[in-house]
């Protein structure tokens, strides 16, 4: 071997080592030394100190008290097949069916306050989480569950795809075009309340979830919609007797606005306020 | 190399100019989470400038001006034209294209993801093809410096590299090697729901390869500030580097421990455990060890100089520097902005005491000191040392360059440090507007006021900058252009040790170690099927 060679290969080992020390002591105390000195109970030998480690918790202790049946706002779950279907609707097949439902939910120059939701425009995945909902009874009407159970899914995606293909509320676009005073400089409070929400109350802003702007998936467009029906919901989710909202975002917020704010973002949002005025 | 000259200067031109106007949506960001009133007061225009700025800023900007100085080296130390300069050309044009695809969406609201992307939210398709063509565009470069690299190795068997190109070699391969982590995020889990094929997507996955990028990035960006501190600033301070090998064994740890420290940006997300948390840990504490070897080095440099101009006494040579260099001075204040802003990484590194500071804006005041501050003050000296260089005229002035310097120092100061204060306060980041009337929000009001001021500082400290860089290309020709000149080491052998003159043992050992510290932590997620979150693509729909 020649001594270059030679300083190589020693070079070469000296850093692997090194390396290999320093990674025995990260692997040595993250897998072994902590999760054991750290108080977490059950670690009885070193596989299921591992085991805690990589963060596959084995729940071994089973509860002995008592739980209260759990409470399922919704059955739609956005996974990719649910997600696929919902979106995945024919619209001329959704016209036929919605052939049923104008007669109530009627075109909106006919009414001006119906308290009957407006559809045309509705984005797909809320009237897919909608009608499922209705079908399961995790949102109430007598009449909404009746029409509901009478159709597939595959049906609700139809009329989804219909009713989204209406010119009516905004499209949801997923554009955040900037406008001016949606701050808490906007002396309207309630104005304020719809973009910048209420911290001191813990309320959030009704933009960052209903646009325009951002949409969280499944929150409807709130602007054009009926007045009527705005304030009904914001009550009924206040009251509890609407509750197909996951993890109670609505419930709580509702729940902390005064009657009269309902009515006010009720009917700023029904006169198309689209925050530019 | 009349026209090497025109590549690295269209490069440098190009990063310049997009840095900018994202200068100018910092400084409007700031106001806006201020007390203060602005126009255009919404969430929504805060998040797409957020977006823009750190698009621009943290990939754009840095990408062409490393590859343009990448160049630069290339041909001055080897001595000789740039191998594959037309490639070159493409790369850049892929760089500029790319960096407008992306820019031009989130200017209509259509990707206000933030320039980390955060899946669930799903941008414009058009967004992420261009930060992927200026990722491409970069890989040229990554390309176009290894084979340089190589072919003068080649042709000069036994001699040593020129240190700062293989610094800049070194450079080229950790970002060849740390880019495919957000690379493959983008092609395989973000591009498919933005296309409307796929309706969720893996968060913990895009997180977390997200964070093979998201680290090492910062040593990309760091690696071109390092080579003016080891082989620019000695010479402009009139002495030598005090240790060439020194400098070797900087840039080879930087390329080894580099990526596989990324999950300290995980540390409070609930996809992994705990064990490759601390790995992580520990990995990131041993990547402070090149920075604190650095740092001893270049005071050495400093007091090496200071003394053969004359510096007695045991502090009496920093005196004697020429602190009117840019070059000097830029390092000077780099280093004292080094200091709080490793001191403030330690703790974000830190597994229990990032709890403290996660997702605050003590993250985003730190980030903003160690890469604003003391990176880019660096970019603006080496802008300066190159500018005469590659323009054949003077630099118009020095005065002005110092005193542009000494601007960014104190703004960035006077900016971060009140930031740093309001995240331990509490201030979450990425919020767009605060209610100062609640009391809680109220105590952090003056802070915020106070960044502001900074920020109005760093924005005057721009405008020098573009006046220096404008006066210069405009000065009256010189006769003979002085090449870049490289400092020369206390000591410079005609060897040096094999190891420290190439990069396949250190590939392979980064490779292992990425392989131990990574593979566990991505591979969980084809077994454990439950990151899933809904991400939909609107664009899609509108183009239905």
């Amino acid at each position: 071997m020649s001594p270059e060679n030679g300083s190589v290969h020693s070079g070469r080992l000296l850093a692997v080592t090194i390396l290999a020390g320093i990674l025995a002591l990260g692997f040595g105390f993250g897998f072994l030394v902590l999760p054991r000195n750290q108080g977490t109970p059950g670690l009885a030998s070193a596989s299921d100190s591992i085991y805690q480690a990589l963060g596959l918790h084995t729940h071994n202790n089973s509860f002995n008290t008592v739980q209260p049946p759990a409470k399922i706002p919704s059955y739609v779950a956005w996974t990719e097949a649910t997600m696929q279907q919902a979106m995945g609707g024919d619209a001329k097949r959704g016209e036929s069916i919605a052939g049923n439902c104008t007669g109530c939910h009627v075109e909106p120059a006919h009414t001006a306050e119906s308290g009957m939701p407006r559809l045309a425009g509705l984005d797909r995945l809320v009237t897919y989480k909608q009608l499922d909902d209705y079908r399961s009874g995790t949102r109430l009407s007598d009449t909404m569950s009746a029409v509901a159970q009478s159709l597939t899914p595959k049906q609700y995606a139809d009329l989804a795809a219909y009713f989204a293909s209406q010119k009516g509320l905004p499209e949801n676009r997923g554009e955040r075009a900037p406008g001016s005073h949606r701050s808490y400089h906007n002396a309207d409070p309630v104005q304020r309340l719809i973009y910048a929400g209420d911290p001191k109350r813990g309320i959030a802003a009704c933009a960052s979830c209903h646009g325009p702007g951002g949409y969280l998936i499944g929150a409807p467009a709130l602007i054009n919609q009926d007045a009527l029906y705005l304030e009904q919901q914001l009550l009924a989710f206040a009251q509890g007797t609407r509750s197909n909202d996951i993890n109670m975002s609505m419930r709580t917020i509702a729940g902390l606005l005064t009657p009269a704010e309902m009515k006010a973002l009720a009917s700023i949002y029904a006169k198309g306020f689209d925050g530019s005025k | 190399m009349e026209r090497s000259r025109l590549l690295s200067l269209a490069h440098l031109w190009a990063a310049f100019l997009c840095f900018l106007p994202a200068a100018f949506l910092g400084m409007w960001q700031l106001m806006m989470r201020s007390p203060l009133r602005v126009p255009l007061d919404d969430p929504n225009a805060y998040y797409a400038s957020l977006t823009a700025h750190g698009s621009i800023m943290a990939y754009v900007f840095p990408t062409l001006f490393i590859m343009g100085f990448g160049y630069a080296i290339t041909v001055s130390t080897l001595g000789r034209s740039l191998r594959g300069e037309s490639w070159a050309w493409m790369g850049f044009f892929f760089c500029v294209v790319g960096g407008v695809m992306a820019l031009v969406p989130i200017g209509f609201g259509r990707s206000s993801v933030l320039y980390t992307f955060y899946p669930p939210l799903v941008g414009s398709v058009w967004y992420y093809l261009g930060v992927a063509l200026v990722i491409i565009g970069s890989y040229f470069w990554v390309a176009l410096m290894l084979i340089n690299f190589s072919a003068w190795k080649s042709d000069n068997p036994g001699k040593p590299v020129p240190l700062a190109m293989f610094a800049i070699s070194a450079c080229a391969l950790l970002w060849g090697w740390t880019a495919l982590g957000a690379t493959c995020e983008v092609v395989f889990q973000i591009l498919p729901v933005s296309l409307g094929l796929r309706h969720t997507i893996d968060a913990g996955l895009a997180r977390t390869l997200f964070s093979v990028t998201l680290h090492a990035i910062v040593y990309f960006w760091l690696i071109p500030a390092y080579i003016a501190f080891y082989t620019l600033m000695p010479q402009a301070a009139g002495g030598r580097l005090y240790s060439d090998t020194m400098g070797r064994i900087t840039f080879v740890l930087f390329l080894v421990f580099s990526i596989p420290v990324g999950m300290h940006h995980l540390f409070m997300d609930p996809e992994h455990g705990s064990g490759f948390k601390f790995v992580h840990s520990v990995l990131t504490f041993i990547v402070a060890l090149p920075t604190l070897l650095t740092v001893f080095t270049i005071v050495a440099s400093l007091e090496i100089a200071g003394r053969v101009r004359g510096g007695k006494g045991l502090l009496g040579w920093i005196r004697t520097l020429p602190w009117g260099e840019p070059m000097v001075l830029a390092v000077g204040l780099s280093l004292l902005l080094l200091a709080p802003g490793g001191f403030g990484g330690l703790i974000n590194m830190s597994y229990g005491m990032n709890a403290m500071i996660h997702n605050t804006s003590w993250v985003t005041a730190h980030f903003h000191l160690i890469f604003g501050g003391a990176v880019v003050i660096m970019y603006f000296a080496i802008a300066y040392e190159l500018w005469p260089r590659l323009n054949a005229r003077p630099l118009v002035s020095k005065r002005a360059a110092c005193l542009q310097l000494w601007l960014w120092f104190w703004g960035m100061l006077i900016m971060t440090l009140p930031w740093h204060a309001a995240g331990l306060m509490g201030q979450p980041r990425r919020y767009a507007i605060f209610d100062y009337s609640d009391p809680a929000v109220a105590k952090m009001a003056s802070l915020d006021i106070t960044s502001v001021v900074g920020g109005l500082i760093l924005l005057f400290s721009v405008l020098v900058f573009f006046y220096v860089l404008f006066r210069s290309t405009f000065a009256r020709p010189e006769e003979s252009v002085s090449p870049i000149r490289y400092a020369l080491a206390v000591n410079p052998s005609a060897t040096v040790h094999p190891l420290l003159n190439g990069f396949v043992f250190w590939n392979v050992l980064l490779l292992a170690l990425t392989l131990i510290s990574y593979g566990y932590p991505i591979g969980q997620f084809f077994f454990l099927h439950n990151q899933d979150a809904p991400a939909r693509s609107l664009s899609q729909e509108v183009l239905r």
